[in-house]
């Protein structure tokens, strides 16, 4: 596959695991994957570039993932946003669906379950 | 206490039972690497459960009038114990001060550290050759700084040095000054001794010497430890004790003490396990590479040799034979640079060792043969594979030729070289596949090797080592070739089951549910399975091998080894006999332990208090008289039972309308035609349902089924051996407030044929329009709002089931016998349709 058609992701998320875990199940399925885990790094980088899409967790230490989030949407309304969380509460849900995020994913979830996400946010972008 | 809000208690301690097993099979669940979770996820299970468990022993103290407030003194030891893993304290696993090498097994690394973990599971596992010797476990090196009271002055030593206040050099002096002026403790100093004395008079030799060794906790995953610690060489038994010194003090290595600072190492995580192994008095010693570490992509080991002790050819302070092998059979010899060997490191006879000019005639030749070659490939590759990473392996060879290994460790290769996940785009279309995205993963990873089909004619016992196990279904028997395996496809299986829970704790990957695996993949042909991918490749994929190799693998995350870590508090079930000494609150070692006892009491109070002792005003209570001894307790609470009764009741009064329905389907005439032989229905449901032995004659010991019933209501508890069958019916006319509740667990011990059970029960619920879900070996069916004909119908079915059980236990032979009980049962639930 040409480097420049692959779909991009940016996962943030302050536990190390789950981008350790994360980022290799999508490499293997082809995506171009970056991983951060503080959110300045990877607004920084976000500034640097657009991703097709971005996976964050919304509770971090010391990070508010919304903020994060509504900060790339406004930025690139055009970025998929998948939310995963440990904290998932009605409120935060409706909260991050109103700032146009496309799924919200309760942590612990599956792989299968997240990449199920992704194909459709990729679907969803391919369809433009 | 007034029966009815005796029974609610009752209920919900029922309740809180089955929230709390199944909240421990979905944790066990996590570990199958497919889930995503974080610590907090950790520590919200914790908590629940802990939350859970503590309301389930309050409720049995209300029940019981606070007869088992010891309950509590187990909870809060296990709750504490919980709390400490979950801070990242590592709990010591046994008290032993010494454990000899065959006692050594998986449970208990974190007490005997990895070094003398790996050599004792390559002896057991492989029956390979390694040193006689035993550990000193992290207990004794507690006790050792307890009796000379010795934490307080190096935390405060430590402290300086972090302060800045002193250089790590002289912090590092101080401590292991302090350290070598102690003394060993009695018990320690004498149980070492034995030890020794025990190996040394295995050998016949007076002097038997050792090697003492550092084994610290992770020292083997964290290459950067390795060569900080001590090792004392060659010493004679009664000098052991001052060598565990040396050994211990080298813990506080300037070099060891930087690292824990920079690794947030904390003060309780300091701890070393010593291992003393019996000298060899190598003819030659040297090191495996099972790969080559700088261009692991030409797929080949590396062997460097030398003569006499392996100190030196570790340091790298000799120059070495050189060898270069296939990593594949027949690991062909591809390169060979023999070295002129001036010296080598031998023993001294009276302990210590020293260096000797080399024979002439030997300096030039080979150190090993090439027969000790071949062997050593054919090591290391079985290592490899039963480690899951590319293995750095020390060894010696003895007077006897017999090669003996000293160490095995992980080999880090050059990262710069690593493959990255990216790369491995695309290989779908390289290699032929036989499997593409089928199955379900109970474990994720990537096994290669030959297949290997379990049919009919083949025995368990010839899986060979390194095989991919593929059968028909994931049954718990599967589980004894766990050593051998490198993988696991099946046709049918569920990540909950048995075998998926082995599969994880031997981090073997494992594919489920492919359907038609065993007709897709041919017998004896090498393979490659991805369970990431739920892909199976014909061939070995060099990449994915080396991938899989190198990755860090998911279970060894931190986050891996603290659920499974905290899983063992919880998880396992100690109490399994209700008569034996340790059934007792302070029995209780898990989280399990502490359920299971209470849901035997829960029952038990019921009971007594209800037909043994004064009866509730509210309340009716009566063994039911019935032509087969069903041990079985009713409780009315209202309208259930009709007429008088002294203490016997008889089938006909039951007006009970869901006990009516389950004692019909319980003495179904048609279930017992249907069996091949014979079977005396009486004796049967004796051995069924008799729930103590024949030779207790206190009434107070008979009966432990109880049923609580209503004119519309029954509440049943069943146990039958270690199985449990709860039911919880109500059925009216109001098709809003009936249900059926529906559970079975199988108990501690799955068998072949108890999984065969769970799946036939399974099948047949589901088809009954029960919403049916398998958590391992239990099995839980719901029924709701449906009319009173159905519901009866249903509850027919469930008496026909709870009488069927135990008989499938015996009659379950082979996994055809599915489909033939559930098509059995079919005509039986038909015929009484058709009779209604």
């Amino acid at each position: 596959m040409e480097e420049n058609n692959r779909t991009s992701i940016l996962i943030l998320d302050d536990e190390p695991i789950v981008s350790k875990r994360l980022k290799p199940s999508l490499e293997k399925k082809g995506y171009k994957v970056e991983a951060f885990t503080t959110s300045s790094e990877a607004l920084t980088r976000v500034r640097e570039q657009p991703f097709d899409i971005v996976i964050t967790d919304l509770k971090m230490e010391g990070v508010d993932g919304m903020q994060f989030l509504t900060e790339v949407k406004e930025m690139y309304p055009q970025t998929e946003v998948i939310v995963i969380t440990g904290f998932a509460t009605m409120a935060t849900a409706k909260e991050s669906f109103t700032k146009g995020v496309f799924d919200f994913l309760a942590k612990p979830f599956k792989l299968g379950e997240i990449a199920e996400v992704i194909a459709k946010a990729e679907a969803k972008i391919k369809k433009r | 206490m007034p029966f009815k809000i005796l029974f609610a208690e009752f209920k919900k301690s029922l309740e809180l039972n089955n929230q709390i097993l199944d909240l421990i099979a979905d944790a066990n669940d996590k570990l199958s690497g497919d889930y995503i979770f974080d610590e907090q996820y950790i520590r919200n299970t914790c908590q629940k459960l802990t939350d859970l468990i503590r309301q389930l022993i309050v409720t049995i103290n209300h029940l019981t009038d606070q007869k088992y407030s010891d309950l509590y003194t187990s909870f809060h030891r296990i709750e504490e114990e919980i709390e400490a893993l979950l801070k990242g304290q590592m709990l010591p696993h046994v008290n032993e001060f010494i454990l000899p090498y065959n006692a050594i097994t998986r449970n208990v690394t974190d007490s005997v550290g990895g070094k003398n973990s790996h050599i004792a599971e390559i002896g057991s596992r492989f029956g390979l050759s390694i040193p006689e010797g035993f550990a000193v476990t992290t207990a004794a090196f507690s006790r050792y700084l307890e009796e000379n009271n010795l934490s307080g002055p190096i935390d405060a030593i430590r402290t300086r040095w972090q302060e800045k206040k002193i250089p790590v050099e002289e912090a590092a002096r101080q401590i292991q000054q302090l350290i070598r002026d102690a003394e060993v403790p009695t018990r320690l100093r004498e149980e070492m001794l034995a030890a020794a004395r025990q190996i040394s008079r295995k050998l016949k030799a007076d002097s038997a010497c050792f090697a003492v060794r550092s084994s610290a906790l992770g020292e083997d995953e964290i290459s950067s430890f390795a060569g900080q610690y001590r090792s004392c060489l060659n010493i004679p038994l009664e000098e052991l004790p001052r060598a565990y010194k040396e050994v211990i003090a080298s813990l506080y290595s300037p070099e060891a003490m930087e690292y824990r600072l920079l690794m947030d190492f904390r003060p309780h995580e300091i701890m070393m396990a010593v291992a003393c192994q019996l000298m060899i008095p190598a003819k030659s010693s040297g090191v495996l590479y099972t790969y080559d570490p700088v261009n692991p992509e030409r797929e080949t080991m590396i062997v460097s040799s030398a003569w006499g002790l392996g100190e030196p050819i570790v340091s790298g302070e000799v120059p070495t034979d050189l060898f270069v092998l296939d990593r594949r059979p027949p690991y062909e010899i591809r390169e060979v640079q023999i070295v002129r060997k001036e010296e080598n490191m031998v023993l001294r006879g009276c302990g210590g060792t020293g260096v000797d000019a080399v024979r002439e005639e030997q300096r030039a030749e080979s150190s090993l043969k090439t027969t000790q070659l071949q062997e050593l490939a054919k090591i290391g590759m079985q290592l490899e594979k039963y480690f899951k990473r590319p293995q750095d392996i020390e060894f010696a060879v003895d007077q006897n030729d017999r090669i003996i290994v000293l160490q095995s460790r992980q080999l880090r290769l050059q990262h710069e070289r690593a493959p990255r996940a990216c790369d491995l785009t695309g290989i779908a279309g390289k290699y032929p596949l036989l499997l593409k995205e089928k199955g379900i993963a109970a474990m994720e990873g990537i096994a290669t090797g030959p297949a290997w089909v379990f049919t009919e004619e083949r025995d368990l016992k010839d899986f060979p080592m390194g095989g991919i196990l593929v059968a028909r279904y994931a049954t718990p028997q599967l589980a004894r070739v766990i050593h051998r395996a490198a993988g696991f496809i099946t046709d049918v299986g569920s990540t909950t089951g048995h075998l998926a829970t082995v599969a994880r704790e031997f981090r073997v990957p494992a594919l489920f549910n492919t359907k038609n695996g065993t007709e897709l993949i041919p017998h004896g042909g090498d393979i490659t399975l991805d369970t990431e991918c739920l892909t199976v490749y014909k061939g070995i994929v060099p990449e994915l091998q080396y991938y899989s190799l190198q990755e860090e693998p998911i279970e060894e995350m931190y986050e891996y080894r603290l659920l499974r870590r905290v899983l063992r508090k919880i998880e396992p079930l100690n109490l399994t006999d209700p008569a034996a000494d340790n059934f007792s609150p302070l029995g209780c070692r898990t989280f399990h332990d502490l359920t299971r006892f209470v849901h035997e009491k829960a029952v038990e109070t019921i009971i007594d208090l209800n037909f043994y002792h004064a009866h509730h005003r509210d309340t009716q209570a009566g063994k039911l008289i019935w032509e087969y001894p069903l041990d079985l307790i009713l409780i009315d609470v209202g309208g259930g039972i009709e007429g008088e009764h002294d203490r016997g009741i008889r089938p006909d009064q039951i007006t009970s309308v869901p006990m009516k329905a389950l004692l019909r389907g319980m003495s179904c005439p048609g279930i017992w035609d249907m069996s091949p032989a014979k079977v005396d229905f009486s004796s049967f449901m004796s051995s069924l349902t008799r729930t103590t032995p024949t030779r207790s004659t206190s009434p107070e010991e008979v009966g432990r089924n109880l049923a609580v019933v209503s004119a519309e209501y029954t509440n049943i508890n069943f146990r039958l051996g270690y199985h449990f069958t709860v039911i919880d019916a109500y059925v009216s006319d109001n098709i809003l407030d009936n249900h059926i509740y529906f559970r079975f667990s199988g108990g501690v011990t799955e068998t072949l044929r108890r999984a065969r059970r769970t799946r036939l029960l399974a099948k047949v619920l589901s088809s009954n329009d029960f919403l049916c879900e398998v958590h391992g070996d239990i099995v839980t069916a719901r029924l709701k709002r449906t009319d009173r004909n159905r519901m009866l119908h249903c509850l027919f079915l469930l008496g026909l089931l709870v009488g069927f059980t135990r008989q499938l236990d015996v009659r379950m032979i082979s996994d055809e016998s599915i489909d033939t009980f559930f098509n059995e049962i079919k005509t039986i639930m038909e015929e009484q349709h058709g009779r209604k």
